[in-house]
């Protein structure tokens, strides 16, 4: 099964062809990660999943993602904002909203329309332990969300993407910011999460990616070299430039 | 370093402290000026009076003679009257004319509870004769019941003259005829508090829905950059240009509601259209302060553009619009040229929104552009303008260093 099927994606900013002739698959219920050194346009594809791109002008893209099998995401008929909450982002640096961290859980299924108190506090006790924030903050839900520490700020960031139970968490390096006892925690988050979402990770770190994923997709310079599983990406890799990245000879 | 560089350097450091010192002494004189000046003539009075002094006719009901004792505080120039207890003095305005002034009542003199007889709304009621009124004329009885007059309009032309006579012939006072002082700013500080309040009811909501327009909303292109250069350039228009098209063109839109005069709300679709650009400007850069990742992070999270913008971004933006306000604020207390025009120059003791009336600057310009040219006033409404200006440039440095440790996070 899959959750987003690429076909032939092209995309320019301007005159910049930042994502060349892409085609691959994203399987449900596991972890996919994107690498490659910067400017490969791995960011730039995981904004296509939730048409973020959408918000920078002069921004031009051919061909398909499919989602679900069947639904071509950019066709006129699909609602962006629908897409948005079936499609969660998670983004490089925390980026919680100035107000308490259960307005920040809310803040999706408020804008959805929901305003039953109890649902919505039972959502966010659901989507915190499902971040692993619950037992941190519990008693604690009308604090601002701009006192946690980064690592509980990008947790309660994945809280408040889970909220909206979207099917596909895309994760644009969400472990850079952090030190390296936030990052185990999110990593093992993401293992949890895979059970009932699909993550699609865009990550610097090799290792990050080697741990985590269960595929791999290695861009350069716009073009997909080589995707597959990580174990074959990482151990037996067919392209020479996938090699020398994954060794380390540049990036 | 050799001498030439050396010299170099002393002359270009003290050409920098010799303007700065230049500068705030400038400042400094200005500020000591006005305080000086203006210190003296400040006072609760001066805030809570008319400007225009009043004429009263009040009538005592033949209240009878009495014993009072003289105030502890007895000077040279001031003359007390033991039978209706209450003291008079010697006096010149700024016309140089002459003047009585009362300067005590007792606690129980009879001047408590005079009626007013003078025609109009406050007929009939109460009155008691405030300090400083000034003394036109005392109808009193004689001995033989004859109602005699004293005062400037009566036989005796000093304090003294008219005390003495009251003292030795009067049995009880039938009416006095007094002025209140004027002098005072109320109407024009409850003017100008008025059009604050219109001139934001307008300009905020135009404002920031332009700014918000401008800048979440619109793309970026020829046409929203030609409004955003456009405004730019309001900003640098004189006011008295905003005056003149005030009264020639605005004032089709106040005619619509009936108003044939100059006007407050006049005045407050002139300010209105002035803050354009300050409160657009503002508020813009509030926007631009409220971090992208935010933006992101809403619409990521499925909310739509409007959600996004009234949810996340415009309380994020409130210390700055609130900014706007107060600068707003002080701009329209300062503004003294195009109001000129759009609200005429006469002092309203009751000032309305349909009639034209002064702001406090106006006001100076008022009192200032006469034959006689009040410099006591003048300096003392600058001092309250300088005053409140100060507060609320205070305010605003107060709530940008906020604003800015909030996201230095």
């Amino acid at each position: 099964m899959l959750a987003f099927k690429v076909e032939n994606l092209n995309l320019w900013y301007e005159d910049n062809h930042a994502l060349i002739d892409v085609s691959m698959d994203v399987p449900r219920n596991q972890v996919t990660a994107l690498i490659g050194p910067s400017g490969c346009g791995k960011s730039t594809l995981l904004r296509c999943f939730n048409r973020m791109n959408d918000l920078i002008p002069k921004t031009k893209i051919t061909g398909k993602i499919l989602m679900k099998g069947d639904v071509e995401i950019r066709d006129p008929s699909v609602d962006v904002v629908k897409l948005r909450t079936d499609v969660g982002m998670v983004f490089q640096s925390p980026n919680p909203f100035p107000m308490s961290i259960f307005d920040n859980v809310a803040y999706g299924l408020r804008c959805q329309g929901i305003k039953d108190k109890k649902q919505l506090s039972a959502t966010v006790e659901r989507s915190l332990r499902q971040a692993a924030l619950w037992d941190e903050v519990k008693d604690s839900l009308q604090r601002n969300a701009l006192k946690l520490s980064g690592g509980q700020q990008q947790r309660l960031c994945i809280a408040r993407a889970i909220a909206l139970e979207p099917s596909v968490l895309l994760m644009d390096e969400p472990t850079s910011a952090l030190d390296p006892i936030a990052t185990a925690k999110i990593e093992d988050l993401m293992q949890s999460l895979k059970q009932m979402y699909t993550i699609v990770i865009v990550t610097h770190s090799m290792s990050q990616a080697a741990r985590i994923s269960d595929q791999t997709a290695f861009f350069l310079l716009g073009e997909l070299i080589e995707a597959g599983p990580t174990a074959e990406i990482f151990q037996v890799p067919k392209d020479k430039r996938t090699e020398d990245y994954i060794s380390g000879k540049f990036g | 370093m050799n001498k030439a560089r050396r010299r170099k350097d002393i002359m270009r450091t003290s050409v920098t402290w010799i303007s700065a010192s230049l500068a705030v002494l400038v400042l400094t004189s200005i500020f000591v000026f006005v305080f000086k000046r203006g210190a003296g003539t400040f006072s609760w009075s001066m805030l809570k009076d008319d400007y225009w002094s009043k004429n009263y006719l009040v009538a005592f009901g033949d209240v009878a003679a009495n014993d009072f004792a003289p105030p502890d505080t007895d000077s040279e120039d001031e003359f007390f009257s033991r039978k209706f207890g209450f003291g008079l003095a010697d006096s010149v305005d700024k016309e140089n004319n002459q003047l009585m002034l009362v300067t005590t009542v007792s606690a129980l003199s009879p001047l408590h509870e005079g009626t007013i007889t003078t025609a109009g709304p406050d007929q009939g009621k109460v009155m008691a004769i405030p300090l400083n009124a000034r003394i036109r004329r005392i109808d009193y009885l004689d001995q033989e019941n004859n109602v005699k007059s004293t005062g400037l309009l009566g036989q005796d032309h000093s304090a003294e003259g008219a005390i003495e006579r009251l003292e030795q012939e009067a049995t009880a006072i039938r009416e006095i005829y007094f002025q209140s002082t004027g002098g005072g700013i109320r109407g024009s500080i409850i003017a100008t508090l008025m059009l604050i309040g219109l001139t934001l009811l307008f300009s905020l909501p135009l404002g920031i829905s332009a700014a918000i327009y401008l800048h979440e909303v619109a793309p970026r292109n020829k046409v929203t950059d030609w409004i955003r250069a456009a405004v730019e350039m309001l900003a640098g228009v004189p006011s008295i240009i905003f005056g003149l098209m005030g009264v020639s063109m605005l004032f089709r839109v106040t005619n619509l509601f009936g108003i044939t005069t100059q006007s407050v709300l006049l005045g407050s679709f002139t300010m209105t259209i002035m803050l354009l650009p300050l409160i657009m400007r503002q508020t813009e850069e509030a926007l631009i302060v409220v971090p992208g990742s935010l933006r992101m992070a809403s619409l990521s999270l499925g909310a739509s553009t409007t959600q996004t913008i009234f949810k996340v971004v415009l309380p994020n933006a409130l210390p700055g619009i609130l900014s706007a306000t107060l600068l707003s604020m002080s701009r329209i207390i300062g503004e003294s040229a195009a109001l000129i025009f759009t609200m005429g120059t006469a002092i309203s003791d009751s000032p309305k929104i349909s009639q034209g009336a002064t702001t406090l600057a106006v006001h100076i310009w008022t009192v200032m552009a006469g034959e006689q040219p009040n410099f006591e006033l003048a300096t003392a409404i600058s001092l309250l303008i300088l005053v409140l200006v100060l507060g609320l440039n205070v305010t605003v440095k107060l709530l940008t260093y906020r604003i800015n440790k909030k996201w230095q996070v």
